[in-house]
């Protein structure tokens, strides 16, 4: 799937002017930063923090329709939390269907432990030794 | 040889039998806590993958049953911003990005058993992530705690397809464990969450406001002021609400309530000056600029530049933008 570099600096643009303040009057943000103000840095980072989210979106099947209002949603925490650490993050699923996974799961390591000679739990398997 | 395998196993399951039978020996639940919690949760049936979604949607209609809150997400645009179809779930972020979208102020309880019970007790349902597997096979879980019984030791929960299921508390704890005891209060934003810090509370409130819901995050602010009704952090986040609303005059009894406990506070300062000289008092905004002073250099550069615009005749710009 593939989405417009277009589509994308549009989602970019809106979610940007929605969020990191420019204002003139000291920000709400002061209470929970020590510096005062978003360095110009900063704000190049959540950038590309959310032009992540959104790519990581795309990729993960996410329908393309979403992706504006869900990458808007996020906070800036969120944003750079999300492109960070989505490789590590636990996705909460289903309740039941998993389970059948995890039967198949336990087959296939208790076949390679048995095809590796380290358990004999299957009469089909022989020893690769 | 066959046999030999299964006295292996045997072995292995006793030994799983007997830790598992070493959970702790401490009391479960101690007194400080009601017997028991039952919360009147609307019961969703599970949807392929969808348990993020489903759990925000029954506690949303939890609170649409018994609070004039009404959710602004359709069941099916609640699907749509929590599933990532290559994950086979729902990210915490998203949760909470999706809980706050349709209305509601998304609060992290502190990972504590404690805190759990404190919520239930006060008819708060919790989200908890649980582990059903191991940390090397998870297989991670949300679902909505609704109650519990110490009586019984064990906590109520819209598991999976039947509700109030009763799930032993050890077993519970241990699932929940996995998570880093991960659990989130969703609240229309007039409540507080027993648990609520100051300063944790007012991070959930902005987050609303910075994801654009700004009337939901003054009521917020407005509640968090009852219960702490001299933070000024509370004070300042509700003051620069208004002021972005452009409703100065609410702004400005916020500021000058903040600056009655803390008078020569400079952000307030700076800001209510900013107010004043775009309402046309320039007098008392310059009054009001000099009083302020800072040693941190980027909040001194902006009293600075306040008050060259004051100087200037408060026609640089117009209204602070959001």
């Amino acid at each position: 799937m593939n989405i417009s570099k277009l589509l994308l600096s549009f989602i970019l643009s809106i979610t940007l002017l929605t969020q990191t303040s420019w204002a003139q009057i000291a920000s709400t943000e002061a209470i929970f930063k020590q510096a005062e103000t978003l360095s110009s840095k900063d704000k190049i980072i959540q950038f590309t923090a959310r032009q992540d989210v959104a790519k990581i979106l795309v990729q993960m099947d996410v329908e393309p329709t979403m992706i504006k209002d869900r990458v808007a949603a996020m906070t800036d925490e969120e944003a750079s939390k999300f492109a960070n650490e989505i490789d590590t993050m636990p996705a909460g699923g289903d309740a039941v269907g998993a389970l059948v996974g995890a039967v198949v799961f336990i087959f296939v390591v208790l076949l390679i432990t048995d095809i590796l000679g380290l358990t004999k739990v299957f009469d089909f398997t022989r020893t690769v030794r | 040889m066959k046999g030999n395998f299964h006295i292996h196993l045997l072995l292995a399951l006793a030994t799983l039998l007997i830790y598992s039978g070493c959970a702790s020996k401490e009391p479960l639940l101690s007194t400080e806590h009601d017997t028991s919690s039952s919360i009147k949760v609307p019961f969703v049936a599970p949807r392929s993958d969808l348990c993020g979604s489903t759990s925000i949607e029954m506690v949303s209609s939890y609170w649409q049953s018994i609070t004039p809150y009404t959710p602004r997400l359709s069941q099916k645009e609640l699907d749509a911003r929590t599933l990532i179809p290559a994950k086979g779930g729902t990210l915490q972020v998203e949760l909470m990005a999706t809980a706050r979208a349709n209305g509601l102020l998304a609060y992290t309880i502190p990972p504590t058993f404690d805190a759990l019970l404190h919520e239930l007790e006060k008819q708060h349902p919790v989200i908890v992530l649980l582990n059903r597997g191991y940390s090397w096979y998870p297989l991670w879980h949300y679902a909505p705690a609704v109650g519990y019984n110490k009586k019984d030791q064990t906590i109520l929960m819209h598991f999976s397809d039947r509700p109030n299921e009763a799930i032993n508390i050890a077993t519970f704890k241990r699932l929940w464990e996995r998570s880093g005891n991960w659990g989130v209060v969703l609240l229309p934003p007039e409540y507080l969450p027993v648990s609520a810090s100051p300063k944790a509370f007012l991070r959930s409130a902005y987050d609303l406001e910075k994801t654009g819901m700004r009337d939901n995050a003054i009521i917020a602010y407005k509640s968090a002021l009852q219960r702490w009704p001299k933070d000024i952090d509370i004070l300042f986040a509700l003051a620069n609400a208004y002021h972005h609303s452009n409703k100065f005059t609410a702004a400005e009894k916020y500021y000058r309530k903040l600056l009655s406990i803390e008078p020569l506070n400079p952000l307030a300062l700076n800001n209510l000056s900013d107010l004043l000289c775009h309402i046309g008092r320039q007098n008392e905004a310059m009054a009001t600029i000099k009083k302020a002073d800072s040693d941190n250099i980027e909040i001194q550069s902006i009293i600075n530049a306040t008050q060259k615009k004051i100087l200037n005749g408060c026609t640089l710009q117009a209204s602070p933008k959001k």
